[in-house]
């Protein structure tokens, strides 16, 4: 038998390792101001670049492309050269997916603070930044497969398949949500609009979840829990079933996101359904992992490493059993909005991929250094710290959603609402905001320890650059004559043809439908066009991030429809590139904002939210006032849009700037009888005309006789 | 309005029910699969991560983590 000695490469997987640890801080920091500005809104300082609105994407990309991703690479290109016994594939690309994937995230970095923002939820990055991503991702694909490819391994290990399906689905979700038309070098706007935008964004974000935060690490977990454990996996077989069915489910789940939203209600039943339905291979997984280590738990007391991966799979199934709970639709117009999101989230961030990252770093750096871990102590403060972190972190985080979505749903015997003041339920939460931020600080005290701790055990140890390895070669491992599911695995193109099929399905029975409906929506006369200034006025509320604290969809209860007015209709999105629904309620819906407080109001709410509202733990933007309002952009802006379908006649763009004046000096006017005198130049102004246009489309003239007069679920208007 | 028009245009009440038939033929297909599988293959599988060809390394995992 022919024997290859060759080597793996522990370069690459160093470098990755360190940039986890230094972008997890830096991650963390950032979502500890964020929430610190939540009860303390002058913490910003300030300054526009790190308002909530501005910061909380930073965060959320920091941590989910950062931190995880990076720990994603490292863990990967770690276990995939064992897997294949072969040296990574290409050491320049290798290097390539790691200075292009830094690049991406100091890029994010400047521009997310700047406010170039597309608005969508984990995909904020603006077009030049998509086009890298699509780029160092071929790049990553090409290693992953060219190092499947010359394995030395006749079959693929069940972890293999789990990265194989990340690597096809994250590509897939990444272009088609970001299907964009460049409108200057920052500034796009997505070829969807409305309901579609709306559903093609949550099929993309739900999934980003599943394909980038828990399937690779899942199997991550099928090769680090082994090796640490020293013993196999308890079932190969339920892993086998665990994969397929988790990937085939978890694509349908998206429209869970959008529950009693202006969504055609058989897409929110459908994602409901299979949201149920994934409970199953998740547990199925998660129990997979746990017995794993029957009959050898006395090591889980002496091993951190082992003692994170517990604790990680345990989050995963708390997390994984909540999201289905959280999916069904009477419970989710309780959640929806409210900040028992946030807790379920951070139970997947910090407790699942967190805690399997430093799990991962734990197991890494004695053996890339070829050394024992510097302090055992050290290490259980981290996870002590961590773990008290987490329950700091989302038992209040609990208590707050549920007390919110209790409140704004609560009438009195008359009924009335009882909170019909919206910043009084906001003001019952403060306690609880700052008991989050304490959480988040125990967590980030234990990284921090954590990050001491691996820089002494490297410090104390030697670099091992290669790792000399010994298998029998390629010619000798050929398959010959298998069948069913062993013949499949090793066909690692047959394998990932078949993935993506499954992948593929669940997206395209829920996205075709919604292209077809676009001939036939009836759409609602009355909904025009945003003019020039309200174009420019709303792409300031996207830049300043607004959407993160106000969603603009109203659902038919009665508990909002009381509190906000009529409730959102599917045809009043059809120009909205993109859709800015949002997910969260800090501050009120504003979808019926307009014409509700005049002009001044506004105004002065902008300078100074708690000179309108006390309490209001909005920040100050009174950068707003001082600014001027670049037109320069407008033409462009509006010629795109065009080509995306709204309706501005030809040449529309040479008497834009016309009507943006005539618009602005009416509300300087509006303005000055609110005894406020401004410049019609400013940010503010356009700002105000896109508030003011809000919801107003349906509320102008008489009733559209084709305008939705009842939705088809009338039951829902009774909650 | 959308839920209406949708309602009406042929072939939406199949989605439904063909997303749950191809679900059970996917999942179906995947117990049988597992269940046909030799369990001396699903040994050799098992162990895979257990040995990855490291020069005088073969027993690690048990010495050297803490």
């Amino acid at each position: 038998m022919k024997i290859d000695t060759f080597s793996y490469d522990n370069k690459v997987v160093r470098a990755f390792a360190i940039a986890t640890v230094i972008w997890g801080i830096v991650g963390m920091l950032a979502g500890l101001l964020a929430a610190v500005e939540l009860f303390f809104p002058g913490a910003n300082l300030n300054l526009q670049y790190i308002t909530f609105g501005r910061l909380r994407p930073l965060h959320t990309n920091a941590v989910i492309f950062a931190f995880v991703g990076n720990g994603m690479f490292m863990g990967i290109y770690y276990s995939l050269q064992r897997l294949c016994k072969a040296r990574i594939f290409n050491d320049t690309l290798s290097w390539i997916n790691f200075w292009g994937w830094q690049a991406i995230i100091v890029s994010a970095a400047i521009t997310l603070p700047l406010g170039l923002t597309t608005s969508k939820e984990y995909a904020e990055l603006e077009w030049p930044i998509d086009i890298a991503i699509t780029i160092v991702w071929v790049a990553f694909a090409i290693n992953v497969f060219g190092t499947i490819f010359k394995r030395r391994e006749k079959h693929l290990y069940v972890a293999i398949w789990f990265y194989i399906s990340t690597v096809i689905t994250v590509a897939i979700l990444h272009i088609v949500n970001s299907l964009e038309m460049p409108a200057g070098p920052f500034k796009s706007y997505p070829i969807y609009a409305g309901v579609q935008d709306a559903l093609v964004q949550w099929w993309y974000g739900h999934n980003a979840v599943a394909f980038f935060l828990t399937t690779p690490f899942l199997g991550l977990m099928y090769y680090f829990l082994p090796k640490a454990a020293n013993r196999p996996v308890f079932s190969y077989r339920l892993s086998i079933i665990h994969f397929w069915a988790l990937i085939f489910i978890y694509i349908w789940a998206g429209p869970h996101h959008l529950l009693y939203t202006a969504l055609p209600d058989w897409a929110q039943s459908l994602g409901m359904v299979f949201s149920v339905m994934l409970v199953a291979p998740s547990w199925g997984g998660m129990l997979n992992g746990l017995l794993t280590l029957r009959g050898v738990w006395d090591k889980v007391r002496q091993d951190p490493m082992l003692k994170f991966m517990v604790v990680a799979l345990t989050a995963y199934g708390m997390a994984t059993l909540e999201g289905p709970m959280l999916s069904i639709k009477s419970v989710n117009s309780l959640s929806h909005y409210t900040d028992w999101t946030i807790a379920h989230v951070h139970t997947g961030a910090l407790g699942w991929n967190g805690f399997i990252i430093f799990s991962m770093l734990y197991y890494l750096f004695p053996r890339l250094y070829r050394t024992e871990l510097y302090s055992l102590k050290l290490a259980n403060w981290h996870f002590w710290l961590g773990l008290m972190g987490i329950m700091f972190y989302v038992v209040p985080m609990y208590w707050s959603g549920i007390t919110q979505g209790l409140m704004w749903k609560q009438f009195t015997p008359e009924g009335f609402l009882q909170y019909p003041n919206f910043l009084e339920t906001v003001l019952q939460l403060i306690p609880m905001h700052r008991l989050r931020a304490v959480g988040g600080s125990l967590y980030i005290v234990g990284v921090l320890i954590g990050a001491y701790n691996l820089y002494r055990t490297a410090r104390q140890g030697n670099f091992e650059p290669e790792t000399q390895a010994q298998a029998p070669a390629r010619e000798e491992v050929v398959v010959v004559g298998e069948k069913g599911h062993r013949w499949l695995e090793s066909k690692a193109g047959l394998l990932s043809v078949l993935a993506a099929v499954a992948v593929l399905i669940g997206g395209l029975v829920e996205i075709i439908p919604m292209f077809v409906i676009k001939n036939n929506v009836p759409t609602i006369s009355s909904v025009k066009p945003y003019t020039p200034l309200e174009v420019l006025g709303r792409d300031i509320y996207i830049r300043e991030g607004c959407v993160g604290c106000h969603s603009q969809m109203i659902r038919p209860f009665r508990s909002e429809t009381e509190r906000y007015g009529e409730y959102s209709k599917a045809g009043e999105f059809v120009y909205d590139h993109p859709f800015l629904w949002g997910s969260k309620r800090t501050g009120p819906d504003l979808h019926r904002i307009g014409r509700k407080y005049p002009d001044a109001w506004h105004y002065n709410h902008m300078d100074d939210p708690r000179s309108t509202s006390p309490g209001s733990i909005m920040p100050r933007y009174p950068w707003l006032l001082t600014q001027k309002l670049d037109t320069s952009s407008l033409p462009a802006r509006l010629r795109v849009l065009r080509k995306l379908g709204v309706p501005y006649p030809d040449g529309y763009e040479s008497l834009a700037l016309g009507d943006l004046r005539k618009q602005s000096t009416n509300i300087v006017t509006n303005l000055k009888i609110g005894m406020v005198k401004a410049e019609p130049d400013r940010e503010i102004i356009a700002l105000i005309a896109y508030l003011q246009r809000l919801g107003t489309d349906i509320k102008s003239g008489k009733p559209q006789a084709d305008a939705d007069p009842i939705p088809a679920n009338t039951t829902a208007l009774n909650r | 309005m959308i839920q209406n028009v949708l309602g009406s245009s042929e072939g939406i009440a199949l989605y439904g029910i063909a997303s749950v038939c191809l679900f059970f033929f996917v999942f179906g297909s995947a117990l049988l699969w597992s269940l046909l599988l030799k369990s001396s293959f699903l040994k050799s599988m098992e162990s895979l991560p257990l040995s990855d060809g490291e020069i005088g390394n073969s027993e690690e995992g048990e010495a050297r983590h803490e």
